[in-house]
């Protein structure tokens, strides 16, 4: 019986898709994916300004802390704790 | 699909190739609205879901793992999203409980399938599996009718291939005693037509 109801299950009919809702998923999904492309594309060619961006930030962050720590050593300079 | 035809092409879909998404929707456009509309037993909840699998599938193109199996991977989103889309309508329904009294509401015993089966055999199988519990009918529909694997079919399911072979079973020892019970019935029913004395 099992191979027999194996053999009934795999013989079921398919169901028909709707071709005019197919298209139209099908268009929706070609568009999507091409955008989706175009704009890794774009993201690619602007990526080098990106890396120049994320090479200043450690460059003020440390420029920020020094003029901090020798903001700090002149206000205790100017109360007489240093 | 050759293992490798599908590396190819999840390499194409990767780079956001289109004619390589049309190869796969060519390939399991088909398989999956017939998986989605058996599942569900509706064919506008199908079709509204197998366009959103397709919509996944552009959507996470660029972050395809490089051997991914498109079949699993489709069966699977196809599988979430039905599963969601139940839970969301039992809120729905325990919400609008009280006001379906109200409603003029009929709602449809058959399945799409059932109405359109060829044969009475055909159209007594898919009675049945529109009526099994999900779980089963989701197992069968998945190993019996398009041909996923064991393995593949556990993970679609999210459950461990022991746990997928004991459902697999149990749910085709029901199909089977459904089968045979209207079988007998049937026979019955025709064994009294026929011992009717006449006139």
């Amino acid at each position: 019986m099992s191979e027999r109801l194996s053999q009934l299950l795999a013989e079921l009919p398919a169901a028909a898709p709707d071709p005019v809702r197919s298209e139209r998923i099908r268009m929706r999904c070609r568009a999507h994916l091409v955008r989706q492309a175009s704009r890794a594309s774009g993201a690619r060619l602007t990526a080098p300004r990106d890396r120049t961006v994320q090479a200043w930030q450690p460059l003020v962050a440390v420029l920020g802390i020094a003029y901090l720590a020798e903001a700090i050593v002149q206000a205790l300079q100017v109360y007489g704790v240093h | 699909m050759e293992r490798d035809t599908e590396l190819a092409l999840v390499e194409r879909l990767r780079r956001g190739d289109p004619d390589a998404f049309d190869e796969v929707y060519a390939a399991f456009h088909t398989v999956l609205l017939t998986f989605l509309v058996r599942l569900s037993r509706r064919r506008d909840v199908a079709e509204d879901l197998l366009e959103e699998t397709w919509l996944r599938l552009v959507k996470h193109a660029q972050r395809l793992r490089a051997d991914t199996r498109l079949g699993p991977w489709l069966f699977t989103v196809a599988h979430n999203l039905h599963v969601s889309y139940n839970r969301c309508r039992l809120l729905e329904d325990s919400a609008a409980a009280s006001l379906i009294a109200l409603w003029p509401f009929n709602p449809q015993r058959s399945s799409p399938f059932e109405s359109a089966a060829a044969s009475e055999l055909e159209r007594r199988i898919e009675r049945a599996l529109a009526d099994m519990p999900a779980v089963s009918r989701e197992v069968l529909l998945l190993v019996g009718v398009a041909g996923v694997d064991h393995s593949d079919a556990a993970d679609i399911c999210g459950i461990t291939p022991e746990a997928l072979r004991q459902r697999l079973h149990r749910a085709r020892e029901t199909l089977s005693k459904v089968l045979e019970r209207d079988a007998a019935v049937e026979a019955a029913a025709l064994k009294g037509i026929t011992s009717c004395p006449s006139g």
